[in-house]
């Protein structure tokens, strides 16, 4: 019995629910695998805290995402590169939906990003999102708002996935 | 379900398979060895270096030496570092002036400069048809066929692991002029048998095993962000097709070769207008075509290219560099380069060189080799 059986349990059966939303916030391949690689190994330091009394899930969700903050706000230099983002097109209106989502994402800050991500598809409640993102309710009203806007304004063509109605019933 | 939720799975879905816990495990572990054995390492070192200081006059490091055959190394296991190019050792006119192709072989060249042969990546088959590598549009993923696996194998240079697909590819399939592309993320490989034949194409996902034939009257560009493009001439059409199958073919009014990637905002593709007298390939024209309505958007012609003699025209055209700029390849008696050239205003740039020593030269995110 290794003691880190237990964080292998908790990894294999979360780690592709955790990946999606990695992939969700960073919009790269490698890029979400290095994030949540580097969350897992902060995970694995913790595990006999967070086995006993924690939550490892809610843990790693919140580490994820403040990670992922975190490192949008570092410094990059420029480094040329034959990897243009990963876009192209499809006759197909779904396929077609998704690849404008993905580069209109990309416009967003990390927070408005994450807020997007959280409510609109892990479903949180304003509360949870706020709590997992340590700052106020209003904040993530007032950040679902801008993000929302920027949104509409960035792929106008994405008029119907992001209608009032369509937002009022996401957000139920 | 709303369609925002729903949009917002899809690009979920994309998200690679990973098994990371042993991955994070080690890493922690690793982790925490660093930094209980940093103090020890920093003394150790300090007296290391006190040491070397006091006995041994300061050397010049010794230039590398000259990569020839017999001083190239096996790409090593582990991490090298993304690749600039790939390319295939030439056959030896024998004294008898016929072709000996016995020792061609691939090699890679990282982007630090490093030369490594690649034993593993067949060259030629028992029938002497060239067998293709690939090379991302990142130069992470290399993808190679192996004859011991009789299989596709896929190498991510970033991380030294490899994957080898799960559908098998007898070496008798791959003829004349097969080609092959690798996606980004290696997860999918074209596997084209013999350019220009009827002979049906495979996608195949190497995580799942699962495979979508390929129409043989089209030749794959690249396969990126979900989507394989195709590409059928003479016609010309243009089908981007999802790795999931579907999608339909748009055509363009009159033949076109060279298609590149489509732009990074899903519009327009790069290609050259053919005619008998490749007057497009010598004059480095290039034509922006619109993917949805196969109508010409501009001719392009390329400037600031160097056109010094009759042998110089146009190799290929290459990936984007970013949302403005294409690549192509461009050869001149001596050299072959890769140049970034502006879509608006066809002011080209390059970017790198290469000698024309190559049997095959394979660049990143370009489907056929050039020689």
């Amino acid at each position: 019995m290794d003691r880190h059986d237990g964080f292998r349990e908790f990894v294999l059966a979360r780690q592709q629910a955790l990946m999606r939303t990695a992939y969700l916030l960073t919009g790269d391949a490698h890029l979400a695998e290095d994030l949540l690689q580097s969350v897992l190994m902060n995970v694995v330091r913790q595990w006999h805290k967070l086995s006993k009394d924690g939550n490892p899930e809610a843990y790693t969700r919140k580490a994820l995402v403040n990670q992922y903050i975190s490192w949008k706000r570092r410094p990059r230099p420029e480094v040329p590169s034959s990897d243009p983002p990963e876009r192209c097109v499809s006759h197909d209106d779904a396929t077609l939906d998704r690849i404008v989502l993905r580069q209109a994402l990309d416009r967003l800050t990390p927070k408005q990003r994450a807020v997007i991500v959280l409510r609109f598809r892990e479903d949180l409640s304003e509360a949870q999102t706020a709590e997992l993102l340590g700052c106020s309710v209003g904040t993530v009203k007032s950040q679902t708002h801008h993000a929302l806007a920027r949104l509409r304004a960035v792929a106008p063509e994405l008029a119907h996935l992001l209608s009032e109605r369509e937002i009022v019933e996401v957000a139920r | 379900m709303t369609r925002l939720r729903e949009t917002l799975n899809d690009i979920a879905d994309e998200a690679p398979l990973v098994n990371l816990a042993d991955v994070a495990i080690a890493g922690y572990r690793r982790r925490r060895r660093l930094t209980t054995g940093a103090a020890a390492l920093g003394t150790a070192l300090v007296l290391a270096a006190a040491t070397v200081a006091t006995t041994v006059p300061w050397q010049h490091q010794q230039p590398a030496a000259s990569q020839d055959a017999a001083t190239v190394p096996d790409l090593p296991a582990g991490k090298v570092g993304p690749l600039s190019h790939a390319y295939q050792t030439r056959c030896e006119v024998t004294t008898q002036r016929s072709l000996n192709c016995d020792d061609v072989e691939w090699r890679v060249v990282t982007a630090a400069g490093a030369t490594y042969r690649v034993p593993q990546a067949l060259a030629m088959t028992t029938k002497e048809w060239r067998v293709p590598v690939s090379i991302s549009r990142d130069g992470r993923m290399l993808a190679y066929y192996s004859r011991q696996a009789q299989a596709h194998v896929i190498r991510d240079l970033m991380t030294g692991t490899e994957v080898t697909s799960p559908v098998p590819i007898t070496e008798d399939r791959i003829g004349a002029g097969s080609m092959l592309v690798v996606s980004d993320d290696g997860r999918y490989v074209v596997f084209d048998p013999r350019e220009g034949s009827k002979d049906p194409g495979t996608l195949i996902d190497v995580r799942t095993g699962r495979t979508v034939s390929l129409n043989g009257k089209y030749e794959v560009v690249s396969a990126k962000g979900g989507v394989v493009e195709l590409v059928r001439y003479v016609k010309t059409d243009l089908w981007l097709m999802p790795v999931t199958g579907g999608g339909k073919p748009v055509r363009f009014k009159g033949p076109y070769i060279m298609f590149n990637e489509v732009s990074p905002d899903g519009r327009t593709v790069i290609a050259v207008h053919w005619d008998r007298r490749n007057r497009d390939l010598k004059t480095g024209t290039v034509t922006v075509l619109d993917v949805k309505s196969g109508r010409v958007v501009r001719t392009l012609p390329i400037r600031g290219l160097p056109k010094d003699n009759k042998y110089t025209a146009l190799l290929s055209t290459g990936p984007w560099t970013s949302g403005h700029e294409f690549t192509v390849v461009y050869a001149t008696k001596e050299r072959v380069a890769t140049y970034a050239v502006d879509a608006d205003t066809g002011q080209a740039r390059q970017l790198t060189g290469y000698q024309r020593a190559f049997g095959e030269l394979v660049l990143p995110g370009v489907g056929e080799p050039v020689s």
